[in-house]
C-alpha cells in the first residue's frame, strides 16, 4: 500500500494534540450515569415490579408511540426495561402503579393489530392520574384527539376519553373527591 | 478464565448491572474514538448515548461472539454521522491546528513547506469534511483506529469487498479534493509536522 493516507494519520487529533486527552473522570460519571439509568438509582433494582395484570398494546410506529404516550399522556417509561429487536422495540410504560407494554403490531407478534388496521380500537385502558385537569391540559396541547370532554360523572369520577397516535381509546380519570385537593372551590 | 463480552451481555439480560462491565471494559476505548470525531464537549454526551444504545440492544448481540467493541464502534460511527456539524468543525479546527503549526516551523524549513503543505493540509480535513458519510467512516476506521478490513466490516455490518472498495473510494476522492486546487504540483502531501521536528 502506497503511504496517501499517512498525512490523515497523522493528522488524527491526538496525534496533534497529545497534551489534551479526554479527562479521565468523564468516564466515572458517565459510568455512574449508565448504570443509574439502567438499574435504578440506587443500583440494586433489577426488574422492578410488574403487576399481576398488565396489557400489551400494538402499534405500527411503536417508537412514535413511546413518544405520544409519555409527551401527551404523561406516562413513564421503564428505561431500563426496554428492548430493541430488529422486528421492533418493546417498551414498559407506568403510570402510578399500572404498567402497559407496547410493541409492533403484525401477524409474527402474536397476532395484535392497530386499530389503524383494525379500522376500530378494540379496548380501552383505565387510568387514574393526579390530577385530572393538568393531566387534560397537558394532552390536548400534545395533540390528542380528545373524544369525551373533561367532566365530573355521577359516579364519582372526573374523566375524559382521548386516542393514541395510532387510535387506542384511554380513559383517564381521578375520584371527584380527590380533585378538591387541587382545584379552586367553584 | 475471564468471561467473554457475549457471556456478560447474556447474563446482563437478567441482571442488568453487569452491563457496568462491558462499560469499564471498552469505555475509554469508545471516549477516544468520540473524542477524535466530534468536539470534545459534546464526546462526553455521546459517551453516554452510545453505551445506552447498546444496552437497549443487548438481546441482539450474538452471545458467542468474544468482543463487543466491533458492535460498540458500530453503534458510535451511527451516533456520529448523526452529528456530521459537529464532526466538520472538529475537522477543520484539526486542519487549522495543522496550519498554524507550520507557520510556527523553522523559517527556513517554512519556506518549503508553506508552499506546499500549508496550503495543503487544512484541505484534507476540509475534504474529510465532505466526502460521503460511507467513505469517510471506513477511512477514519482504518487510518485512526487502525481497524483491520474484518474489524471495519463487523462495525459496519457490511462485507470485507464493502470496505475495500469504499476505502479506495474514499482515498482517490481525498487525494482528488486536496489537489483539486493545485494541479500544478505533483508533490505528495505533506504532513503536518514536516520540517517541524515536533
Amino acid at each position: 500500500m502506497t503511504d496517501d493516507l499517512e498525512p490523515l494519520r497523522r493528522s488524527r487529533p491526538d496525534r496533534l494534540l497529545p497534551d489534551d486527552p479526554p479527562d479521565p473522570e468523564i468516564l466515572v460519571r458517565e459510568k455512574a450515569r449508565l448504570m443509574s439509568a439502567i438499574t435504578g438509582p440506587a443500583g440494586t433494582a433489577e426488574h422492578r415490579r410488574t403487576p399481576s395484570i398488565y396489557p400489551r398494546l400494538a402499534y405500527r410506529d411503536e417508537v412514535a408511540a413511546l413518544d405520544f404516550l409519555t409527551r401527551a399522556f404523561s406516562l413513564v417509561e421503564r428505561r431500563e426495561a426496554r428492548m430493541e429487536h430488529p422486528e421492533g422495540t418493546l417498551a414498559w410504560l407506568e403510570i402510578g402503579d399500572g404498567v402497559v407494554m407496547i410493541g409492533r403490531a403484525g401477524e409474527e407478534r402474536h397476532g395484535l393489530r392497530s386499530p389503524l388496521d383494525a379500522g376500530a380500537p378494540t379496548a380501552m385502558v383505565n387510568v387514574y392520574v393526579h390530577d385530572i385537569d393538568i393531566h387534560y391540559r397537558r394532552a390536548e396541547s400534545a395533540g390528542a384527539e380528545i373524544v369525551m370532554p373533561l367532566e365530573d360523572m355521577f359516579w364519582g369520577d372526573r374523566r375524559y376519553e382521548a386516542l393514541d397516535s395510532e387510535g387506542h381509546r384511554w380513559h383517564f380519570a381521578e375520584r371527584v373527591s380527590e380533585t378538591r385537593a387541587h382545584r379552586p372551590a367553584p | 478464565m475471564e468471561e467473554s463480552d457475549g457471556a456478560v451481555i447474556a447474563e446482563s439480560l437478567q441482571a442488568a448491572g453487569a452491563f457496568g462491565v462491558i462499560f469499564d471494559r471498552h469505555g475509554s476505548t469508545l471516549l477516544r474514538f468520540l473524542a477524535r470525531r466530534v468536539e470534545p464537549a459534546e464526546a462526553e454526551d455521546l459517551l453516554g448515548e452510545v453505551f445506552r444504545i447498546a444496552f437497549e440492544r443487548r438481546s441482539t448481540f450474538e452471545r458467542d461472539r468474544d468482543s463487543a467493541r466491533p458492535w460498540l464502534y458500530g453503534i458510535a460511527a451511527n451516533v456520529v454521522a448523526k452529528h456530521h456539524r459537529s464532526e466538520a468543525r472538529r475537522l477543520r479546527a484539526m486542519g487549522r491546528v495543522c496550519a498554524d503549526r507550520l507557520l510556527d516551523d523553522d523559517p527556513a524549513e517554512r519556506a518549503v513547506a508553506v508552499a506546499d503543505a500549508n496550503a495543503r493540509w487544512p484541505r484534507v480535513m476540509d475534504a474529510m469534511a465532505t466526502l460521503p458519510e460511507a467513505e469517510r467512516q471506513v477511512l477514519l476506521l482504518f487510518a485512526w483506529e487502525e481497524l483491520s478490513y474484518d474489524e471495519i466490516a463487523s462495525t459496519l455490518g457490511v462485507p470485507v469487498g464493502t470496505v475495500r472498495s469504499r476505502l479506495s473510494r474514499g482515498r482517490g476522492r481525498l487525494t482528488a479534493l486536496t489537489r483539486g486546487r493545485d494541479m500544478t504540483t505533483d508533490v505528495p502531501l505533506t504532513s503536518c509536522d514536516a520540517g517541524g521536528g515536533r
